[in-house]
């Protein structure tokens, strides 16, 4: 059974801690300092939250995402067809991001994130994993302005953002993410989601992950087990009835097992996390299981997040004797 | 008073930059609460003045002792805490923006006057009606985490208890409108039914006019929920969106007061007189002009002190050409 997150990091630590990152995009909204200073404040704390995931002893990380202002404009600024407007909530969060409009024909113009990836993977320990926003959750997210419906918008950042997932996998990452929340809330959409990533995926070899988050897969299972990839990743904090939906077929993925909640302070103890994992294990065998937060950890602050990493490891670790 | 379209504000103004370096020295330790106090009550007669001069007819204090809608309550050093809250690290909201996401972490309970005391001032520097500003139950919960309850809905119906008390303080001083937000209250359409319980508990025998502003939401989706709201006024932003928010009332049952949004307070540009009295000519094809009010489409806080001045002198002057046309100034 292993350990790992789902994406996102908090960015910026509480005091006495620095907040380095934010204090360095202000300054360079300023005109202080330049875009290099900038890449090297964001490279600096990139090895800072590498740090502490290893030091939380998760078996994959992530490079915590600090770049990314939000998942969606984090690809769509790097796109022809894309421009970016106004604030609009994330889901039911108190998050906000910039919305991207789509206003011409959706084309990859380079890597987000193969780059991130190789900084990431020297610097860290453990084996890095690798998130690319899924097609469908784009363009859910984005205003489309351009293509005659939501499927044709779909379909042409399918074909467009493989060319993501093969820079990746040209850059060696050994897993690659892709995350669909937006599946959850619009689930007769699952037939234009899997020929989507059917395409988005076709002829990739590296290990790929399917996540979501923020809701269960009740009308989706167990369809969902027959898309092209080795795992999937779900949310038993805001998806409750994930428990009852997988217990329902054979699970014959890889799980991604989502129990310490990563949208709430209040701190699991470690017998919840043994409970959680136990009762996963009478589902998926634990050797296809990775255990991990119910979504990013942006949500929480950061020493929370720590805290929770901590005791999610010692969770596992304490089930994994009593399993043994 | 004009006989109708009358003019007000969501709530926050720009802190002058005295006060955001005051905040600034104080949470560094530099500077003295007692001292911070001072120039926010300084800015607050400022933000009076500023409003009158304007020409504005409901007041609000501005807000330049608040830093968030909700943390206020929640923690923020210089105001009372609601027993069961506290605030907790620093938590992202957007961009580089970043703030203390307050913490539920026992029985929520009032701990006393929140609000009045600085309610009172204001309404001591001006004749007009100055408005008691809160942040509705469902909004304080919501964007809130909860390390005591585990249940939604006994959370907001404690914090309605508490918000419904200090509504009752408001009350009592004389305050003439008590406007209660909710701009989290569209988030999920499931849970209306628990927004207004929660309100139907803070508004219960108030003799104040009861107001509620939404923002950030699918409004269209939960109209009608929205619509029978235990309120006496729906506060809405519409400039930023055309006036389309507008199209639902037509040919509906309203008979609530509805205030509109007339300035975009996201943007930097200060709208024309024309485009003014153009959004509030559509608003009078589905609202009379006695149950019509003007204002920004929400708070004015990200705004320059200059920006916010500039854009409410252009509503003010939109608002009497039209009511001059109505023959009601």
């Amino acid at each position: 059974m292993l350990t790992t997150v789902v994406g996102n990091y908090p960015k910026i630590p509480d005091r006495p801690r620095p907040p380095k990152l934010r204090s360095a995009i202000a300054r360079f909204d300023r005109g202080e300092i330049g875009a290099d200073e900038l890449r090297r404040v964001e490279d600096e704390v990139t090895v800072e939250v590498i740090g502490e995931q290893a030091q939380a002893g998760l078996d994959i990380i992530t490079d915590g995402q600090i770049r990314w202002e939000d998942d969606q404009t984090y690809f769509a600024r790097r796109m022809d067809g894309f421009s970016i407007s106004g604030l609009i909530r994330y889901f039911d969060t108190n998050t906000y991001y910039r919305q991207p409009v789509v206003e011409g024909p959706v084309r990859w113009r380079e890597s987000a994130v193969a780059g991130d990836y190789e900084f990431a993977a020297v610097q860290s320990p453990a084996p890095v994993k690798a998130a690319v926003t899924g097609p469908y959750t784009l363009a859910a997210l984005s205003a489309n302005h351009h293509y005659g419906s939501l499927r044709e918008l779909v379909l042409a950042l399918a074909t467009e953002l493989r060319n993501e997932v093969l820079a990746l996998e040209r850059a060696g990452a050994p897993v690659i993410q892709v995350n669909e929340p937006a599946i959850l809330q619009q689930k007769e959409d699952f037939p234009l989601l899997r020929q989507a990533l059917e395409a988005m995926m076709d002829g990739v070899r590296t290990e790929a992950h399917l996540y979501t988050w923020f809701g269960d897969i009740d009308g989706v299972y167990p369809q969902i087990l027959e898309l092209p990839f080795a795992a999937i990743g779900l949310d038993f904090a805001k998806g409750p009835a994930n428990w009852d939906v997988i217990a329902r077929q054979p699970f014959t993925k890889k799980l991604g097992l989502g129990i310490v909640d990563a949208r709430n302070t209040r701190l699991e103890s470690v017998e919840e996390i043994v409970g959680a994992v136990r009762r996963a294990s009478a589902i998926v065998s634990p050797d296809m299981i990775y255990v991990n937060p119910s979504c990013g950890l942006e949500y929480v602050p950061r020493e929370v997040a720590q805290a929770k990493l901590a005791r999610m490891v010692e969770g596992v670790r304490r089930a994994g004797e009593v399993l043994a | 008073m004009s006989k109708g379209l009358l003019t007000t504000t969501v709530g926050s103004f720009p802190k002058p930059d005295y006060v955001v370096q005051a905040r600034n020295e104080f949470s560094l330790g530099r500077l003295s609460r007692k001292e911070l106090a001072e120039l926010e009550l300084k800015a607050t007669a400022e933000v009076i003045r500023l409003q009158e001069d304007i020409g504005l007819d409901i007041l609000v204090d501005g807000e330049m002792y608040r830093g968030d809608m909700v943390a206020f309550f929640a923690g923020e050093p210089g105001g009372n805490t609601i027993n069961g809250m506290k605030l907790g690290g620093l938590v992202r909201s957007y961009g580089n923006r970043y703030y203390h996401k307050p913490v539920i972490t026992g029985k929520l309970a009032w701990p006393g006057p929140m609000t009045l005391e600085m309610w009172r001032y204001a309404q001591s520097l001006t004749d007009r009606p100055v408005k008691g500003m809160l942040t509705g139950p469902y909004t304080m919960v919501d964007w809130a985490f909860d390390e005591h309850y585990g249940d939604r809905t006994q959370a907001v119906l404690d914090m309605a208890a508490v918000i419904h008390q200090e509504a009752l303080e408001l009350d009592k001083a004389g305050a003439p409108y008590i406007q209660v937000d909710e701009p989290a209250a569209t988030t999920r359409f499931d849970e209306m039914d628990l927004v207004s319980r929660g309100l139907s508990i803070v508004t219960q025998g108030l003799k104040a006019k009861t107001v509620t502003h939404f923002c950030y939401g699918d409004f269209a989706r939960v109209f009608q929920q929205i619509v029978n709201l235990p309120v006496g006024q729906l506060d809405i932003e519409t400039a930023n969106s055309d006036y389309d928010l507008l199209e639902l009332f037509r040919g509906k049952q309203f008979d609530k007061e509805l205030a509109i949004g007339v300035l975009d307070v996201h943007s930097h540009r200060i709208e024309t007189v024309e485009e003014v009295v153009a959004g509030i000519r559509r608003a009078l094809e589905v609202v009379p002009p006695q149950r019509l009010y003007i204002d920004p489409d929400c708070g004015l806080k990200t705004r320059t002190w200059d920006e916010a001045t500039a854009k409410l002198r252009v509503m003010v002057q939109g608002v009497r050409q039209v009511r001059k046309e109505l023959g009601i100034d």
